[in-house]
């Protein structure tokens, strides 16, 4: 589903596409509540998913499922920032306050962050 | 009292609670598509053939709700189709929908942005299922 979306996104909105185009990253994504995740493989504008998390991974987001949606529907504000100041943003920032939104890999891998969201994004 | 699931009697209860829900009417504000649940047949279960539930949702409300043949139902914009037990999981919230969907539980038809942008409404059509009572056919 999360491959779907992305390729849905990437197709209905131009503007995802130069972000998909750019990207070359591995990110996982586990879905804490199902104990199952998926392996996002960006190589510059193509994308193979893998079921499971794969070795070498940039980025891996960890969060229960309600999460990973929230994930999708953060908005992007000024110089292409996901908005945290929203009541969705605010959602999202507790949970990672809270440690119930794991972000392993992210020293470093900043702006890969930014571009994943700005491409899973559909608000 | 209890009404027979996916019966003509529950289809109106369901467009009910939908359209009390204040919840809903805020999270599906722009919601402008038609929604199909495509109900599989489980002879075992004592449903023999596959059903469909159609569903005229706009704007936070619930123009519509009606049961009827599969086909009907996978003529919707979008098309949500599980095994009838799998959608008694889903009612009796052994399973939560979004779970469900990232899992292939439930299969998906239909702009996959659109209905993740809705998530919260979705969720809370969920939830109006199950605050209509039913009989389930396979418990009859």
């Amino acid at each position: 589903m999360l491959g779907g979306l992305i390729e849905a996104n990437v197709e209905s909105r131009p503007e995802k596409q130069k972000d998909f185009e750019s990207l070359a990253a591995k990110v996982g994504i586990f879905v804490t509540d199902i104990d199952e995740g998926v392996t996002l493989d960006f190589r510059s504008g193509s994308l193979v998913v893998h079921n499971g998390l794969e070795p070498k991974r940039d980025i891996t987001i960890r969060a229960e499922a309600g999460t990973v949606m929230s994930l999708s529907n953060l908005k992007i504000g000024l110089f292409g920032m996901p908005v945290y100041y929203d009541e969705v943003g605010r959602g999202v920032a507790l949970k990672l306050l809270q440690g119930k939104l794991r972000i392993d890999g992210l020293l470093g891998n900043f702006a890969t962050l930014n571009t994943v969201t700005r491409i899973f994004s559909v608000a | 009292m209890a009404v027979d699931a996916f019966s003509d009697e529950w289809a109106i209860r369901f467009k009910d609670e939908v359209n009390k829900s204040s919840v809903y009417k805020a999270a599906a504000k722009g919601w402008k598509w038609t929604v199909g649940l495509v109900i599989e047949a489980e002879p075992d279960k004592n449903v023999p053939e596959s059903l469909g539930v159609v569903m005229d949702l706009f704007d936070g409300e619930a123009r519509d709700i009606h049961v009827g043949p599969a086909s009907e139902a996978q003529g919707c914009q979008f098309v949500i189709t599980a095994p009838y037990s799998r959608w008694k999981q889903v009612a009796t919230k052994e399973l939560d929908a979004t779970k469900g969907m990232l899992q292939g539980k439930l299969k998906l038809k239909g702009d996959l942005p659109t209905i993740v942008r809705y998530t919260k409404a979705s969720q809370e059509l969920t939830e109006c299922t199950t605050r209509v009572p039913v009989q389930w056919p396979d418990e009859k």
